[in-house]
């Protein structure tokens, strides 16, 4: 089992520079994430999920604020803290099954034989048995997504970051990997932060959702999700706090909109299939 | 087709390898009527020169009948001056091709990797490539004297401009988020130049290599032409000096000639890889 860490977000404030001007993107971020948590991170586009996330991994060291791991500051990469980021971002001149060693390339703690075997193991998690010896051009968006998912599982880090990993799937491979990836998570007990458009894959998998607004991207609110699991999609408990969760959402859509409060409750079911079925 | 290929043909249609044969056959005969189209005009040219001969539009001594060239062509084979001259411009070509593409990999991979490289010597790359090689050659006389070294150096500055050019825009030009990609996995430098930026920029350094060889041609018969006692070039000035122009035509259709080979084989390379590498720039997002 992978030895799970705390995160900590202090104050964390974040600008990009677009054409001289300073705009920001984050505005004093503060989360703390307990080892082996699952925190669901949702929120409209451009709201800074992406920028959070890249933040954490380590790619991007221009920022006020603290960010902490166990209590050290985060300098850079490591292999302790994987990501899928949004877009599948495999090599093309490399095979399914080249793309997915590459997680491993520098990996010390397992032998040959395991990272071999971990390799095996991860396409047939992500059913790419029959493509590991196809290139990238080959593919599917979907089964390109989930070699990515494979790459960063390979490792079997502390903290996986997930940046929608499961847009581009099919509604039965998604509901599967959602399975796949709970499963890992409780077997491994690895924190995972995984952002998402779609609130049932939140709810369904986060320990708590954090919903975040734009313009700067502050957290909105942070809902506990008290359930036990296996959850039950259908059951009263969780489609009461995907409501929840959704009322949240449609607030910060009203009030960019400008749309009055009553509209918005009429509207909330298609919105919440729009939000769903996004891909 | 003759009575003896037939058999094979139909060996051929009969086995398996097939289809795709045709397909690319097919593929290949569109190709050949656009060329055809293309050949239009030399075809042209070829009628209004044997025309102007006939007619004796010109003197004789200064525009020789194709049939004269053609013989010319056909003897300086036989006798082996042709394959002379030949192999000694094309060993020019090798060995400025290798030097030149050498300095151009070297000065390109430099420029593009790092900050300070590219600060001090980019600027007066840019300067430097804007003199055409002609330009260089009276300091380059100077320098090396008459001998094969300026020969080589000339040549080889033709060959570093587009070589230096194409390796650093192919390198800046990769794909930002591969690169973040390997700096996830931990890639160490030589993990991420021999994992990423080679292959990525592969095509760019074959296409600069590509051009690097087209430049090289076309300097060669300029260098020769200039200052030399052999080669393709040296052999038209020559025959020129002697009014025998059926050896200059001669000397244009054996340049024009293997200028379109190399360039059609090297693109015909050039496709290849990038097929092989799967269009980096494209499939990465
Ligand atoms: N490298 C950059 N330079 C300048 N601005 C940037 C950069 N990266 C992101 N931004 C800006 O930061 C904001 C947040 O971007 P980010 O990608 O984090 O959004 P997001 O919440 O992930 O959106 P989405 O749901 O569409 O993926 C956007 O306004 C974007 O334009
Ligand atoms: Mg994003």
């Amino acid at each position: 089992m992978a030895h799970a860490a705390t995160l900590e977000i202090k104050n964390l404030n974040k600008q990009y520079k677009v054409r001289g001007e300073s705009l920001p993107v984050l505005e004093n971020i503060s989360l703390s994430i307990k080892p082996g948590e699952f925190v669901s991170i949702v929120g409209s586009s451009g709201c800074g999920k992406s920028t959070l996330l890249k933040l954490i991994i380590g790619l991007e060291d221009d920022y006020q604020g603290e960010l902490l791991l166990d209590g050290s500051r985060i300098v850079g990469t490591s292999l302790e803290r994987g990501i899928v980021f949004q877009e599948h971002r495999l090599f093309p001149w490399l095979t399914v099954e080249q793309n997915i060693s590459i997680g491993l390339l520098n990996n010390t703690k397992f032998s040959e034989e395991e990272k071999r075997k971990s390799v095996q193991e991860h396409i047939e998690l992500v059913g790419l048995k029959d493509f590991a010896g196809a290139y990238p051009y080959q593919l599917s968006g979907g089964m390109s997504q989930r070699v990515a998912i494979a790459r960063a599982l390979v490792n079997r880090p502390e903290v996986l970051l997930l940046d929608e990993p499961f847009g581009a799937l099919d509604a039965f491979t998604r509901a599967f990997l959602q399975q796949e990836l709970q499963r890992i998570w409780e077997k491994e007990g690895i924190t995972m932060i995984q952002v998402t458009h779609d609130v049932e894959e939140a709810v369904y998998l986060g320990d708590r959702v954090v919903v975040m607004q734009p313009r700067p991207g502050r957290i909105k609110r942070i809902i506990d999700v008290p359930l036990p699991r296996e959850r039950n999609r259908s059951s009263a408990e969780f489609i009461a706090i995907k409501e929840e969760v959704l009322r949240e959402f449609s607030h910060t859509a009203d009030a960019s909109a400008g749309l009055i409060e009553k509209a918005a409750s009429n509207e909330e079911y298609s919105h919440s299939n729009e939000l769903s079925y996004q891909a | 087709m003759n009575d003896a290929t037939r058999p094979v043909v139909h060996g051929l249609v009969n086995s398996g390898i097939l289809q795709r044969l045709f397909l690319t056959l097919g593929g290949f005969s569109i190709r050949v009527s656009h060329a055809a189209v293309g050949l239009i005009l030399p075809l042209g040219v070829l009628g209004l020169w044997q025309f102007a001969v006939i007619h004796e539009w010109i003197a004789v001594q200064l525009l020789p009948p194709p049939e004269l060239v053609w013989q010319s062509l056909q003897d300086l084979w036989e006798s082996g001056d042709l394959t002379h001259h030949l192999s000694v411009s094309l060993s020019r070509i090798g060995w400025s091709v290798l030097i030149g593409s050498s300095i151009g990999w070297l000065l390109g991979f430099s420029v593009a990797l790092s900050k300070t490289a590219r600060a001090y010597l980019y600027p007066s790359f840019e300067v430097f490539s804007q003199f055409p090689v002609v330009g260089w050659i009276p300091l380059l006389i100077i320098f090396l004297g008459i001998d094969e070294g300026l020969k080589i150096a000339a040549i080889s500055i033709a060959v570093v401009v587009p070589v230096t050019v194409a390796t650093y825009k192919g390198i800046s030009n990769i794909p930002r988020n591969l690169l973040e990609v390997a700096q996830v996995y931990r890639f160490t430098r030589s993990q991420v130049l021999l994992r990423v930026v080679l292959p990525a920029a592969l095509p760019s350094l074959f296409s600069g290599f590509r051009q690097g060889i087209m430049q090289a041609w076309l300097a060669l018969v300029f260098v020769e032409l200039l200052a030399s006692s052999e080669g393709v070039g040296y052999l038209m000035g020559y025959a020129r000096l002697l009014m025998q122009l059926d050896l200059v035509f001669v000397g244009v259709i054996v340049i024009g000639v293997i200028g379109v080979t190399l360039d059609l084989s090297l693109s015909f390379l050039e496709s290849r890889l990038q097929s092989w590498l799967h269009t980096v720039h494209g499939e990465a997002k």
